[in-house]
């Protein structure tokens, strides 16, 4: 079945996004670069695992982007229902790590299922709203709506449950993203703003607002959340209040962020990264190495290349042949820009710590094989722009 | 399912959405960009400040703390090693559930100790993770050996070698040399008097010199500075990114004290007394050469971690051991004050040296009659006689004629009702009555009357001194006028022993006293000691003509029956004083001495004053012939240098908790006191135990009174606090057990100098008379 559903003709050749997989390539090698410095000894040197990681992502991107796309559209169901299953299944055989079961342990490779719920849960999206598609009625009540909420819902909370509060906000966010772009009518705008009113009000009651120790207020959803999630909001909106405790990572992130400067301490030299202060510096907080080390305005530029990655993504999108291909290439982007958001929002103090990777900076292969992945679906998506 | 045609056109509706979705992904990452700007360009110093407070190290280097000598050079107070135990917290893991319990256990904590502890730690963990904190001090010889072989396993736990007080002398001088204990918070945070700041659980002098001359004893730390990485090991690496990796610390000055050690222990040990002082002050220079205040505390003890329970212990001992006697404390001068009554006399130009009066053993001042120490009466006696038998009735006389205000203002020039300046002890004013005193003061009686200046002419009434006045002013008389700021310190000498500055005599004060008064005034001084039946004819020495008078000051009221003083109560007995001064030809030497509640100045305070003098003169001649080469110049200085296993056995074993002793009501408790200066003394009720309650038969209480052994200021090594012995040995708990009645002391106190003359009767010792208001003025 599989060498069945790839086909490559000559023609669709010159489509290929060659300013996605460039720009891409170009971040994953400066990932790699970085990395070196990253995890320098004592730490193990995990570049050269980063930089096998990323050949075989290139593959997987090959591959994605060869298959034939009617079959993506055959897929996305069956997909997304694997990827269901696989989080569900997590609850019982997962390995724990950091608090959060997120792992299947399979011999040396260990598969995060979350990392493809993403595309599953994008290829469903754009299904839905390819075939859900009215000319006459292109704006959606809170009806048609409620199919697409479920279909983004159920994994988000599966994820959520996990507990793995980053994850689930992006599935969240991409989601809401593509409800928004599949136009909504504005009883819908309303409801959405009201309800980012309501998170913020509770986040307001239960994290900033105070009483008097021996008659605390009730809080709203506080006490539903496991305690480091907690702590993690409240060490989001009060960073300084605990150096070494749940607001160290946000603390010692925001002190190597702003230690960089304009220029940087040079690669290698960060003492914050070769100090150990920052724990997962290889991983989530692998920005604030390169914030720490190259300064400013490399952390300009790196934004600027995340910029033209996203933007020629949209391009894609634009130029997609249907509704499918064009929302695939909107969540495709929108989950690349969530992603970076958050994380980079994260290192620089902006956000809660939520435990998410920067997209092909951060190490791990579960992380760079998914997001090659996506990226595969837009050169899929573009090279057939003109295909019937 | 394959997509319905005319679904699959994305349409030309989407390509606005196009611009939003894009427009809204670069506000974005614009959002990012700016805080990146805030961090990265506008807070960049503040969070490289952070990042290299990060990295860097800083383990401080203490300074010593300078020590502090007597006048020949032997060493008072030193520093010597404390192993301190210190948690940092950022390094201990799991420290308030494992490591801290297994220290607690390795050192035999109880719980209350403990959870202090992890108190101690959860605190420093929020505010400073970083910087160690002292869980336990000065750890004992076989607890270190315990905690050193587990070290490995408590993560960030330290042991360290931290210098510490140690006060050779334990409680002799202890008011004088001070202590020293934990800065406060409150005083962190003001900026430090002398610009160098401290630093959280740093130590501050408290009390005497370790406050007065804080800045001169203390040092400037040095610092180490190493590159660490979020464990805290130092990276040998990256040594490079500090600059300057070590600043050498700068040890504190030395202080060098005019108290000879050597007189200062004959003092301590020829004191009689449960309670009193003594001082002795250089005639010619005012500089104190020593100084007694009895019960004392054991500074050792409270330099270090005191709890508030036994500072409150302290604070209820009925001896009040911290109250520094010679200054803190005024006592009714009784007859001692009687030569500054003469010199008012002689200056008002109504009474000569030759004025007579006639003593019947009464002076009648309107209905009332001021009763003179002697019943029978002295007969007729002049200004001389007077003095030399404390005739009170010529006193009363001079107080009728000339009424207070002439006197007060001699005794003010003599420095009396004013501070001495000493600064470096706590000090009250005393009180030098005027007649504008009495005014206010007895306002409700009709303010004042001619019966004060009688009360204030032989002492007694409001007249008030400190021992250390009393001093002053003897030494005044003795050098012609000159009242001197009394000095402790002579000189600062640097680490290495050069003197950087040395203190000059000042004068406070010169008074006008006229040669030929002086001499009549020192004539009759002279006669209470060398003249057998003299009052203070104990204190006569062989070679040296000893000038003094003796005092006896009127707790309380006297009663119709005159008791003997074993028979009274003790918070009741009279205060025993003597004040001399020698050689009366050139003095160069005044003591005084205050027995509180001792009883007479002659038999419980002069012989005190005679062993000092004895003392100083022998020295005088021994140092004399050293310097001429006689003797062989010692290497090291003689007397007893205090070293013993005190010095380094830390006084743990001290901080038992023992209950406090309430103050005893003033009708019963006889006063079981001995030892009061052992080290062990201060905390322990001493009298606990053995309180006998006040309906208790006078004789029983009779008998009880036991006077101080005989105290080893350096107490030899046996007598030091031992580590293995967590109880202290409460001293005089076995005062039943010694046989030694006041009739045998008596004996045998009294036999080296009991005059020759023994048909001679003693002099029943001046008591002065009621202390009762008059009934009615005139």
């Amino acid at each position: 079945m599989d060498l069945m559903q790839m086909r490559v003709e000559r023609r669709m050749v010159p489509h290929v996004p060659w300013g996605v997989v460039l720009t891409a390539l170009v971040l994953a090698l400066i990932g790699i670069w970085n990395l070196a410095s990253a995890a320098r000894p004592p730490h193990t040197p995990v570049w050269k695992a980063q930089l096998a990681y990323l050949g075989i992502s290139v593959v997987a991107m090959g591959v994605v982007a060869a298959l034939k796309f009617q079959f993506l559209q055959r897929i996305a169901l069956p997909f997304y229902v694997v990827n269901l299953l696989a989080l569900v299944a997590l609850r019982f055989v997962g390995h724990t790590a950091k608090g959060a079961e997120s792992w299947f342990n399979l011999g040396p490779l260990r598969i995060q299922p979350a990392e493809f719920m993403k595309i599953g849960l994008i290829l469903m999206m754009a299904k839905f709203f390819h075939d859900d598609f009215r000319p006459s009625d292109d704006r959606y009540g809170f009806l048609r709506l409620v199919r697409p909420a479920l279909i983004a819902a159920v994994p988000t909370v599966l994820v959520l449950a996990q507990p793995d509060l980053g994850t689930a906000m992006m599935l969240g966010l991409t989601s809401l993203t593509l409800l928004l772009f599949a136009r909504v009518r504005w009883p819908v705008a309303v409801v959405l703003v009201t309800g980012l009113l309501t998170v913020s009000v509770v986040i307001w009651n239960d994290y900033v607002r105070k009483s008097p120790p021996d008659q605390p207020h009730a809080t709203l959803l506080r006490h539903r959340l496991k305690k480091h999630q907690s702590a993690r909001i409240s060490g989001w909106l009060d960073p300084e209040s605990d150096l070494r405790g749940t607001n160290y990572h946000s603390a010692q992130s925001k002190i190597a962020v702003g230690s960089g400067g304009l220029t940087g301490k040079g690669w290698q030299k960060g003492t914050q990264t070769g100090l150990s202060f920052l724990p997962e510096q290889h991983t989530d907080f692998i920005f604030s190495v390169w914030a720490e080390e190259q300064g400013f305005l490399a952390c300009v530029g790196l934004l600027a290349l995340y910029a033209m990655l996203l933007l020629y993504s949209l391009g894609v999108a634009s130029q997609a042949r249907d509704r499918f291909g064009a929302f695939i290439a909107v969540g495709v982007t929108a989950m690349l820009f969530w992603q970076v958001f958050e994380n980079i929002g994260m290192v620089i103090g902006l956000l809660p710590v939520t435990g998410i990777t920067l997209p092909l900076l951060s190490y791990g292969g579960s992380s760079m094989l998914s997001v090659m992945m996506s990226l595969g679906l837009l050169v899929n998506i573009a090279m057939r722009r003109h295909m019937f | 399912m394959s997509p319905v045609l005319g679904h699959n056109s994305p349409g030309r509706d989407l390509k606005v959405r196009y611009l939003w979705l894009g427009l809204a992904m670069l506000a974005g990452i614009l959002a990012l960009a700016v805080q990146l700007y805030r961090l990265q360009v506008i807070r960049h110093d503040e969070y490289t400040a952070k990042s290299v407070s990060n990295f860097v190290k800083e383990t401080r280097i203490l300074a010593d703390r300078g020590m502090i000598k007597d006048a020949h050079g032997q060493i008072l107070v030193q520093n010597r090693p404390s192993f301190d135990v210190f948690v940092t917290p950022a390094f201990c893991e799991r420290c308030d559930t494992e490591v801290l319990p297994r220290v607690g256990q390795l050192l035999g904590w109880d719980a209350a100790t403990l959870t202090k502890a992890v108190d101690d730690v959860k605190a420093a963990r929020r505010k400073a993770p970083f910087r160690p904190v002292a869980v336990r001090i000065d750890l004992r010889r076989d607890e270190l050996d315990i905690l050193s072989a587990h070290l490995r396993g408590l993560s960030g736990v330290d042991v360290v070698a931290v210098p510490h007080r140690a006060y050779r002398t334990s409680t002799v001088l202890a008011h004088v040399l001070g202590y020293m204990n934990e800065i406060s918070e409150r005083e962190l945070e003001r900026p430090p008097p002398d610009g160098r700041p401290y630093q959280p659980a740093d130590y501050v002098g408290r009390a005497g010199l370790e406050r007065s001359f804080e800045a001169t004893l203390r040092g400037e730390d040095g610092v180490t500075r190493a590159v660490v990485d979020a464990r805290g090991q130092s990276i040998a690496g990256l040594q490079w990114l500090i600059d300057e990796h070590e600043v050498l610390p700068k040890p504190g000055n030395n202080l060098v004290l005019s108290i000879d050690m050597r007189l200062q222990e004959v003092a301590e040990q020829a004191f009689p007394g449960t309670a009193g002082a003594v001082v002795a002050v250089d005639v010619k220079t005012g500089f104190i050469l020593a100084m007694v205040s009895r019960p004392g505390f054991d500074p050792n003890v409270l330099t270090g971690r005191v709890t508030a329970a036994q500072m409150a212990a302290l604070a209820k001992d009925p001896l009040q051991p911290m109250i520094f006697r010679p200054t803190a404390q005024h006592y009714s001068p009784g007859s001692t004050f009687k030569v500054l009554t003469s010199i008012a006399a002689f200056r008002s130009g109504q009474f000569s040296p030759q004025s007579t009066a006639t003593c019947h053993g009464g002076y009648r001042l309107g209905r009332r009659t001021w009763r003179c120490h002697l019943d029978r009466g002295h007969g007729v006696v002049d200004a001389r006689t007077a003095l030399q038998k404390s005739c009170d009735v010529w006193y009363y006389k001079v107080g009728d004629t000339l009424g207070l205000d002439p006197i007060a203002k001699v005794g003010e020039e003599f420095g009396l009702g004013q501070p001495t300046g000493i600064g470096v002890v706590g000090e009250v004013p005393g009180i030098m009555p005027t007649e504008a005193y009495h005014d206010r003061v007895h306002k409700r009686y009709g303010g004042y009357m001619k019966g004060f200046a009688l009360n204030s002419s032989t002492g007694q009434g409001d007249v008030n001194v400190t021992p250390l006045q009393l001093a002053l002013m003897y030494a005044a008389i003795a050098n012609g006028g000159k009242v001197w700021v009394p000095q402790l310190v002579r000189s600062i000498e640097d680490a290495e022993g050069k003197a950087i500055r040395s203190f000059e005599p000042k004068l406070a004060r010169q008074v006008e006293l006229k040669p030929e008064h002086r001499k009549v005034l020192v004539d009759a001084l002279v006669s209470v000691v060398n003249e057998p039946g003299g009052t203070a004819y104990r204190a006569r020495l062989e070679d040296v003509t000893v000038a003094g008078k003796t005092g006896t000051a009127q707790v309380a009221r006297l009663g119709a029956v005159r008791l003997k003083t074993h028979q009274m109560d003790y918070w009741l007995r009279d205060h025993a004083w003597f004040a001399a001064f020698a050689p009366a030809e050139d003095p160069e030497i005044a003591i005084v001495v205050l027995n509180e509640h001792g009883g007479h100045g002659g038999a419980d305070a002069a012989p005190t004053a005679q062993a000092v003098f004895r003392k100083y003169f022998d020295l005088k001649r021994e140092d004399s012939a050293r310097a001429a080469g006689q003797l062989p110049v010692a290497a090291a200085p003689t007397g007893g240098v205090p070293v013993g296993a005190q010095s380094f056995a830390p006084p743990s074993h001290i901080l038992s908790g023992q209950p406090a002793p309430v103050r005893a009501p003033r009708a019963s408790p006889q006063l079981v006191t001995s030892g009061m200066t052992l080290p062990a003394a201060v905390l322990v009720p001493a009298h606990g135990g053995t309180t006998v309650p006040a309906s208790a038969p006078v004789e029983t209480a009779a008998r009880v009174p036991v006077r101080a052994p005989k105290v080893a200021v350096l107490p030899p090594a046996s007598a030091a606090p031992t580590t293995q012995d967590p109880q202290p040995v409460v001293p005089g708990a076995g005062s039943g057990e010694q046989p030694e009645g006041p009739t045998a002391r008596e004996a045998t106190q009294d036999s080296p100098v009991r005059p020759r003359d023994v048909s001679a009767p003693e002099t029943p010792e001046e008591t002065e008379p009621t202390l009762a208001l008059p009934e009615e003025g005139q």
